[in-house]
């Protein structure tokens, strides 16, 4: 079966500044994939080269068997994109922003009234399709923001961060939303850099930092690359920085950062029975307010292969 | 592809219209500006001096006629200075300098040939430069031959009729056939008058389209900002679709524009702009280079606002050294050089010359025709600007 998608060698630099370096990767019919690395990472712009806004300096991007360079027109019927910002007429209703796209993209002109109520119900905004776009809530504006993607039957929907700036229960319905179309044979390239949306959505998933794929695989091979080790969580309340100078010293602590002001996340081998230790560590130098040993995840992968956290 | 273009057309479209502003800047305005223009300099009293030159080599009755009736028309009175010249050369010269506007020039023997029923052609030296002193002139030589033909008419006829050769002239006289010399009527322009009505419409006309077509490709910026061009570019259509919509919209509100200053210029003041083809190919020529100078600003701006200050600057300084605000033969030579890299310089002089003649399409192939090599070559520059920028 051809796959969905193939990109190999992809690169772009801004002057000097590399924001995408030699990025590669394939995306199997109903496969989510995702693309998780902080901000500045190169999602975007590796995004912005998938869907032809922007020229690669090399490499290549192959849709549904159809090359992009070649042939953008069958490449690009094949995707619906899904822009990070909401990218839509905020002085036409949800019903016409709809309509219009739907026209542009060249769908018969008996389909697309249908077409558009379908994806209305699709994003549940239809009791709503009537109202201005600039009276929508930030949710609302984000779910008709991907809506206006899928007009055309996308093989796959490309998401940059849609979750950004959205409050609880809209984020919930997106991502609802997002694994019913993968039930139903959708592939999904994903990104974000919310770990937890990433490990919820997506069966495999790329690490990008520095605009480079630095893992790949299931959440399940990822986390495994951190071995047997757990990742700890402490809040202290005193000299911070001593405290994590002396941890980095302890036994079976591969990695520690600072999180916040007075947090510290420690990678630690057998991080549950170190406890006793680690505490006893700071014992006069901070206080030890809160702690908590979480089970390997891709928190702990991110920091385990980066050295660094994924929100900065 | 076709339909694509059209929902961004129609998109386009229904945005302009329901934008009062952006109607107001395409109708209102230059009717009103062009109205107030024309009655505040127009008028009675038109500022329109023409000098013409009056190269005499014949020496006769025709051209002292003429002479005597153009110091006693009250009409001309001001407006047309005739100045005597020693002869074709120095017509020129004066001519190329700017001394005078146009020029009359009576061949030797003109007026036996004409007395003698063999008819007489009279020449004009003119100037691109200043079209209104041409037009006064031809208005002035189209009354003269006329007149030649009538005189000659009643020759001949009194030659047939057995009047010796010699009395001819005494008995056409005496029979009053031609009446006097020469009389100009009160209305020196044949074919309708060139006012300022005119030339302020034509001058608003071409300044205002640059602002219109603008407004379609300041748009198409917005759009690139709003995040709605990049969702267009993503989807299977053309990357020229939603520039080729937005102009198709700016250049069809932009012929509207200027031919609904034009007849409002005809409605309001009664002015002729002349043969209605030949107007509306000029205007179709010029809007056609203002949209390519507006998409070429577009094709390399930033943002929407740098690109509405440059079409805002450009249009106004086309529009002056264009002769769209003042009339180009009160510029300084240098600045009329200048003008000649402007559509409204081309634009404005020939619509000019339209009115005041009864002259056709063949008659402004040359402004046309500059027009359409300036829109090529702004075309060709917007679409390198286009494949570096927008669709980069
Ligand atoms: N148009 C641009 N000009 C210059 N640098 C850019 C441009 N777009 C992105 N970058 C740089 O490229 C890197 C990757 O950016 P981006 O792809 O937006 O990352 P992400 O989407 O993962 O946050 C960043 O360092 C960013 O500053
Ligand atoms: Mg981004």
């Amino acid at each position: 079966m051809t796959d969905t998608l193939t990109c190999a060698n992809l690169s772009k630099s801004y002057g000097g500044v590399v924001a995408v370096r030699d990025v590669g990767f394939t995306i199997a019919p109903g496969e989510a994939y995702g693309l998780l690395g902080p901000n500045g990472a190169g999602k975007t712009t590796t995004i912005s080269m998938l869907v032809g806004l922007l020229k690669p300096d090399t490499g290549t991007v192959v849709v549904g068997g159809a090359d992009l360079s070649a042939d953008p027109m069958a490449a690009k019927a094949k995707i619906g994109y899904v822009p990070q910002e909401i990218a839509l007429y905020p002085d036409l209703t949800g019903r016409e922003n709809l309509r219009f796209f739907c026209r542009l993209f060249g769908l018969p002109r008996k389909a697309v009234r249908a077409r558009v109520e379908e994806v209305l119900d699709l994003v549940g905004l239809a009791d709503r399709a009537d109202a201005k776009l600039d009276t929508y809530s930030g949710g609302m504006k984000r779910r008709i923001n991907i809506g206006a993607a899928l007009l055309h039957r996308p093989e796959l929907l490309i998401l940059d961060e849609p979750t950004v700036g959205v409050d609880p229960q809209s984020r919930k319905s997106i991502l609802d939303g997002l694994e019913r179309l993968v039930a139903d044979g959708m592939a999904l390239l994903y990104t974000s850099h919310y770990m937890e949306e990433v490990e919820r959505v997506c069966d495999r998933i790329a690490i990008v930092d520095h605009g480079s794929i630095v893992a790949e695989g299931t959440r399940h091979e990822l986390v495994a690359l951190v071995g047997g080790a757990d990742r700890i969580e402490l809040t202290l309340d005193g000299d911070v920085d001593t405290a994590l100078a002396k941890l980095r010293g302890l036994g079976g602590v591969t990695e520690a950062v600072r999180t916040a002001a007075g947090s510290v996340r420690l990678i630690a081998e057998g991080g549950r029975y170190l406890l006793p230790s680690v505490i006893s560590t700071v014992d006069g130098i901070a206080a030890v307010t809160a702690v908590e040993v979480v089970e390997p995840d891709l928190e702990a992968t991110f920091l385990h292969l980066t050295g660094n956290t994924l929100r900065d | 592809m076709v339909r694509s273009l059209l929902t961004v057309s129609a998109l386009e479209l229904r945005t302009r219209v329901r934008d009062r502003t952006a109607l107001i800047i395409a109708i209102i305005v230059p009717v009103a500006m062009a109205t107030l223009f024309g009655v505040a300099l127009g008028g009675d009293d038109p500022p329109l001096r023409a000098t013409v030159g009056m190269v005499d080599l014949d020496g006769g009755e025709f051209p002292a006629g003429v002479r005597r009736e153009v110091m006693a028309s009250t009409e001309l009175d001001g407006v047309l200075t005739l100045r005597d010249l020693p002869g074709r050369a120095q017509a020129q010269s004066a001519l190329d300098a700017g001394d005078i506007g146009a020029a009359i020039i009576f061949p030797p023997g003109f007026s036996d040939s004409v007395g003698a029923g063999q008819g007489g052609k009279v020449d004009v030296l003119t100037s691109a430069d200043t079209p209104l002193a041409g037009v006064v002139a031809n208005a002035v030589v189209d009354r003269i031959s006329s007149l030649v033909r009538a005189r000659t008419l009643a020759v001949r006829a009194s030659l047939d009729a057995g009047v010796p050769a010699g009395e001819v002239k005494e008995f056409v006289e005496r029979n009053g056939a031609a009446g006097p010399a020469l009389t100009l009527e009160n209305d020196p322009m044949a074919g309708g008058r060139v006012d300022l009505s005119v030339y302020y419409g034509a001058g608003m006309a071409a300044l205002f389209a640059f602002f219109v077509v603008g407004a379609s490709f300041r748009s198409l910026l917005i759009e690139r900002k709003q995040g709605t061009l990049d969702r267009m570019r993503a989807g299977p259509i053309h990357g020229w679709v939603p520039i080729a919509g937005k102009a198709v919209v700016g250049f069809a509100l932009a012929m509207v524009s200027v031919c609904v200053t034009w007849a409002s210029s005809v409605l309001i003041f009664g002015s002729t702009w002349g043969d209605p083809v030949a107007v509306f190919t000029l205007l179709l020529a010029h809007v056609l280079a203002a949209t390519a100078i507006t998409m070429l600003v577009a094709s390399r701006a930033r943002t929407d606002a740098q690109a509405d200050g440059v079409i805002m600057v450009i249009s106004f300084v086309a529009a002056f050294f264009g002769g769209s605000l003042v009339p180009l033969y009160t510029l300084p030579d240098l600045l009329q050089k200048i003008a000649l890299f402007t559509p409204n310089a081309w634009t404005t002089t020939g619509l000019t010359g339209l009115a005041g003649s009864g002259a056709g399409l063949a008659s402004v192939a040359v402004p046309i025709g500059v027009l359409c090599a300036i829109a090529a070559a702004a075309f060709g520059l917007a679409a390198t600007g286009f494949r570096k920028g927008l669709l980069g």
